[in-house]
């Protein structure tokens, strides 16, 4: 895939930029309700994943929108409010994954599974980097504190849940586009 | 004198990714005002023809394509998109995903809306379609809590809008119960009578017959196969591709001059002892809610064969959820092999009763078929030696042996449906609850599919009838009922209305229809000649005692 | 268990505004916060009024957000709390750094190790503390009623007259069109595998396993979602989504009393930057009755 194939905005990603949205913010809002593993102030997402997978198997745009979207879903079906900064944050992260995209051909080849996982983290890396620093302003807290409170937990929460379930998803993925006619 | 609303000429295509040419040498003009039918069974290339006809090939779909689509003159490949909407209407199959907003009113506008009409014109334009479909009463609506009836009529409404001449109905009733199919073809008849062109692409010809069709354009492996008039039987269409009414199928039996046996053990099986018991059953999902269930009282015994017929929204699936104890009543209670299942978990239960749930997109997930088959079993605690027989024998039983490391995702349709009956029989479950079976299968492959379950060669069991001590399937396909029960539950109205042997239950047309169970010519063909046959018979299996 | 939005109509004075008006506003109040950096806590006090006011006027309901106020006093004492112990090197809350008495220490310890040391918590980062909790409640204030008083169809428009693209303002669209659907599937799902013997809330073993183990959960309804994708391309293509500038049928307009309040996000806004860079008014400072308080306890 070339570049321009890379940041083309059209139906489809328009279409999967929304389905991604819906998904993430779902299965964030299921997240009250579904124990899910926590180790400490760290909770491992698993809505995460799905949002990283979109972002590998669709590109950046539709990482960026399933992120940004998403994420203020999942807070207004959850209750939390309108936190603009975490949004763009998560829109971020999806729009760094998204990149993998040209670079991965085959979802059940090794190679490119790392790569897309690679990816996947610095994704989360910039996005809650990105979230986390924007604490300081809003919230007046120090580099530290936004670090060790904020970037620290979501950074090593979504990695792990990024490097075990984004390869499930695509090694799935692999057999569904098998199927598909264009 | 004016070009034909549609002229097809030598259409050939083949898809980028498939080796085999999907459409070969299709040729056809439509005159205005005419309604084509075009049937044939899955992989036939009418989807293919389809996508032809409305654009998306070849510019959502790659491939090689030779030949003409020229509408009123003009070749599709010369116009733009915004200029063939406004000519070609399509109705997808899936109401489901061909509906894009939240609501119906946005919903309806939502054509006009891309074209960037100005706001009255588009008012005006949604208001008129609604009012031809009757719609005006859904306008505050939103999309998702409608009926399946009334999405389609939602997803027309908002095809109408773009004021298109020629409509193309892409299977249009795959998704609708019996009573909504038959409103919606009375709509698609109308909209041809007021001189717009109609292409219905459908399988169920028997039901698309009922609106007279003014021609049948009918396919087989990417060819046209009969195109013309259908006032009587065309040779050349197979009953066992197309659902034909049962008169025809007799008729061209007798012509093939070889008449199929078909035993069928399970309808003289014997009842035996009591599986599952529902006694005195209420449901309702919490205090401020109306009532699902009320007062349902049911016995399912070995043997039994039940087919649970009823209108969408009654409560059947809400039934069957009691049985597995994904539900509990509000009141009463219901007990699996004597136990009642509010002291059972749903994975206990499980080890007496499998359920397959009606798409196999939720139940599919591992990434090799072996490993989807062996986590019913590994969840329930089956020792590994007994997991590796049992997943074994499944497989062979659905005839996917072979397919051990296929991805489920990755089969067809039907290969999947197929595993995940296996899935359930590797759980080695006592009984066999299916919710519409054949939803999302052509008429060919569910004939097929069910044949397999639970037909029977030379006296020997059928796939259910040797695993499980009993079965039950919901349906709004009263064909299937007629075939293949040997025991009908009509539930309507929150409760249980008739339960009975298949010859009786069917034979009450008035209250049939009270449920939106409409019958069908094989039913009433079955009635004729039920004092001949003493049971009911699938239409090939009449043929012997048609004079 | 389906999907619900927290949105409910109510005959209210917040919700008769432009939901363009409600964003705005929170916007300007976070950036009078933020880029003159006020740290007064008069302003700060006078703005937390303000933004109480008007959440009390949107008449949540208090049932409704009980649970979610808990986990956001907790989060916002947790942070705030990290902050005195952490702070000192840099950022906003430098400001502390100042010599002030110290009221006491709070040891320190790395667990597992012998390294420790005492952070010493000082009036000033006492009234820091209390200062930025009240600004941090300030936001929220605006920013939690958003979901409970919006209706979500309009969010696509709003965002559209804002100055979005079609493409992306008719994503938020399509995107809450798509949520119940999905909530529906999950919620199958869940029954469908239960129904195969799995159990979610008995899962067993490490981190990595645990998550392995919610696969035959979310895989399904993941996987479906991308087959549906394709056909809602279909469907959107063959109306002609995308070609040509759209039409956004539903139209949102200001009313006096938007003005009113948009004018007084604005106001707020000017105001703060007009102290604090006209007139040296906002920075932060321990006023002298708290100093005199504390120290006299």
């Amino acid at each position: 895939m070339n570049d321009k194939g890379t940041w083309e905005f059209g139906t489809r990603q328009v279409v999967y930029g929304a389905i991604g949205a819906a998904l993430y913010g779902v299965l964030s809002w299921a997240s009250n309700f579904v124990p899910l593993p926590a180790a400490g102030n760290v909770t491992f997402r698993p809505a995460v994943a799905v949002l990283i997978f979109f972002a590998v198997a669709y590109g950046p745009w539709v990482g960026f929108l399933a992120g940004i979207i998403g994420n203020t879903l999942g807070d207004a079906l959850s209750g939390w409010g309108f936190y603009w900064n975490w949004s763009l944050g998560n829109g971020l992260m999806g729009l760094v994954a998204g990149l993998a995209a040209a670079a991965i051909s085959d979802f059940r080849a090794q190679k490119d599974i790392i790569k897309a996982v690679g990816w996947g983290i610095a994704g989360v890396a910039v996005g809650m980097l990105f979230a986390s620093l924007t604490e300081m302003f809003v919230g007046g807290i120090d580099l530290n504190t936004a670090l060790v409170g904020y970037f620290t937990p979501a950074f090593i929460g979504n990695t792990v849940v990024t490097a075990i379930l984004v390869p499930i998803l695509m090694i799935a993925f692999a057999a569904v586009a098998s199927r598909r006619g264009r | 004198m004016t070009p034909a609303p549609l002229s097809v000429e030598n259409l050939t295509f083949k898809y980028r990714t498939r080796p085999e040419l999907a459409i070969e040498d299709v040729s056809f003009e439509l005159k205005q005002g005419e309604l084509l039918l075009i049937a044939g069974s899955s992989g036939c290339g009418k989807t293919t023809l389809a996508r032809c006809i409305n654009g998306l090939i070849p510019r959502s779909y790659r491939g090689e394509r030779s030949g003409k689509v020229l509408l009123y003159g003009k070749d599709v490949n010369d116009m733009e998109i915004p200029e063939m909407a406004q000519i070609v209407g399509t109705l997808l199959q899936d109401p489901e995903r061909q509906i894009v907003a939240s609501n119906v009113f946005n919903e309806i506008a939502f054509g006009p809306e891309n074209l960037g009409l100005p706001r009255d014109e588009i008012i005006a334009r949604v208001d008129q379609a609604m009012k031809r479909l009757n719609l005006e009463y859904l306008r505050e609506r939103e999309t998702f809590n409608l009926s399946g009836g009334e999405k389609q009529k939602v997803a027309l409404a908002g095809v109408l809008t773009m004021n298109p001449s020629i409509l193309l109905l892409d299977e249009p009733l795959a998704s609708l119960d019996p009573a909504s199919a038959h409103e919606a073809l009375q709509v698609f008849r109308s909209l041809a009578d007021e001189g717009k062109t109609v292409i219905l692409v459908e399988h169920r010809v028997e039901d698309a017959l009922e609106i007279k069709p003014d021609r049948l354009l009918y396919m087989e492996a990417g060819k046209i196969k009969y195109l013309g008039g259908i006032e009587k039987l065309p040779k050349e269409i197979d009953h066992t591709q197309v659902k034909l009414p049962a008169p025809w199928v007799v008729q061209r039996v007798k012509g093939l001059d070889k008449v199929e046996e078909t035993a069928r053990s399970h309808k003289s099986v014997e009842r035996g002892e009591p599986l599952v018991v529902f006694e005195d059953v209420d449901f309702r999902y919490g205090e401020d809610y109306p009532l699902i269930l009320q007062n349902v009282n049911l016995t399912i015994n070995r043997g039994d064969l039940i087919a649970v017929l009823g209108p969408n929204g009654a409560g059947k699936s809400t039934l069957v959820k009691h049985a597995i104890g994904l539900l509990k009543p509000t009141r009463g209670r219901v007990l699996v092999e004597g136990k009642d299942t509010r002291e059972m978990s749903v994975a206990q239960i499980a080890k007496v009763l499998g359920y397959v749930f009606q798409s196999p997109t939720h139940m599919l997930y591992a990434p090799t078929v072996t490993e989807e088959l062996e986590f019913g079993p590994k969840n329930l605690g089956f020792a590994p030696d007994d997991i590796k027989v049992s997943v074994k024998e499944s497989l062979s039983t659905v005839n996917l042996t072979g397919f051990d490391e296929y991805p489920p995702l990755g089969l067809s349709f039907g290969q999947q449906k197929r595993t995940t009956i296996a899935a359930v029989l590797a759980m080695r479950s006592k009984i066999m609850i299916m919710d519409e079976p054949t939803a999302g299968q052509d008429f060919a492959n569910y004939t097929k599919f069910m044949d397999a379950l639970c037909n029977t060669s030379n006296g020997a069991h059928s796939i259910l009838t040797a695993n499980f001590a009993s079965t039950l399937f919901i349906t709004h396909d009263i064909d299937l009922a007629v075939t293949y029960a040997n025991r009908i539950l009509l539930f309507g109205d929150k409760h249980i209305v008739a339960d009975g042997k298949p010859e009786d239950v069917l034979k009450d047309a008035d209250m049939l229809l009270k449920y939106r169970v409409r019958p069908t010519s094989l039913l009433s063909l079955n009635l004729e000649l039920l004092s001949k046959t003493g049971e009911f018979l699938p239409a090939e299996s009449l043929t012997k005692f048609v004079s | 268990m389906l999907v619900t939005w927290k949105y409910r109509p109510r005959n209210t004075f917040i919700q008769s505004l432009d939901p363009r008006t409600r964003l705005i506003f929170m916007f300007s109040i976070i950036l009078a916060l933020t880029i003159p950096e006020i740290w007064d806590y008069r302003l700060i006090l006078a703005i937390f009024a303000i933004a109480l006011t008007l959440y009390l006027m949107a008449r949540i309901e208090w049932k409704d957000v009980r649970r979610i106020w808990l986990f956001i006093f907790i989060l916002v004492f947790f942070i705030v709390g990290l902050n005195g112990l952490l702070s000192g090197r840099g950022g906003p809350s430098s400001v502390t750094n100042l010599p002030s008495p110290i009221i006491f220490n709070v040891p320190i310890k790395i667990p597992f190790t012998d390294i420790g040391w005492d952070v010493p918590i000082t009036v000033s980062k006492a009234w820091f503390a209390i200062t930025q909790v009240t600004r941090m409640m300030t936001m929220t204030l605006l920013a939690l009623p958003i979901p409970y008083t919006t209706d979500p169809n309009v969010f696509g428009t709003a965002f559209k007259r804002m100055g979005a693209g079609d493409k992306f303002a008719f994503t938020m669209d399509l995107a809450f069109r798509f949520l119940p659907t999905f909530a529906r599937d999950f919620i199958i799902t869940m029954d469908a595998q239960r129904a195969r013997g799995y159990e979610m809330d008995k899962l067993k073993g490490g981190i990595p396993e645990r998550l392995r183990k919610l696969s035959p959960f979310i895989i399904p309804v993941v996987m479906q979602s991308t087959v549906t994708g394709e056909e809602v391309i279909d469907a959107m293509d063959l109306r002609a989504f995308g070609t040509k500038p759209r039409t956004w049928l539903k139209v949102l307009t200001y009313a006096p009393r938007d003005y009113v309040i948009l004018g007084l996000g604005v106001a707020i806004f000017i105001a703060c930057c007009t102290l604090k860079w006209g007139f040296g008014i906002g920075g932060y400072f321990v006023p002298d009755f708290f100093s005199n308080w504390i120290l006299g306890l």
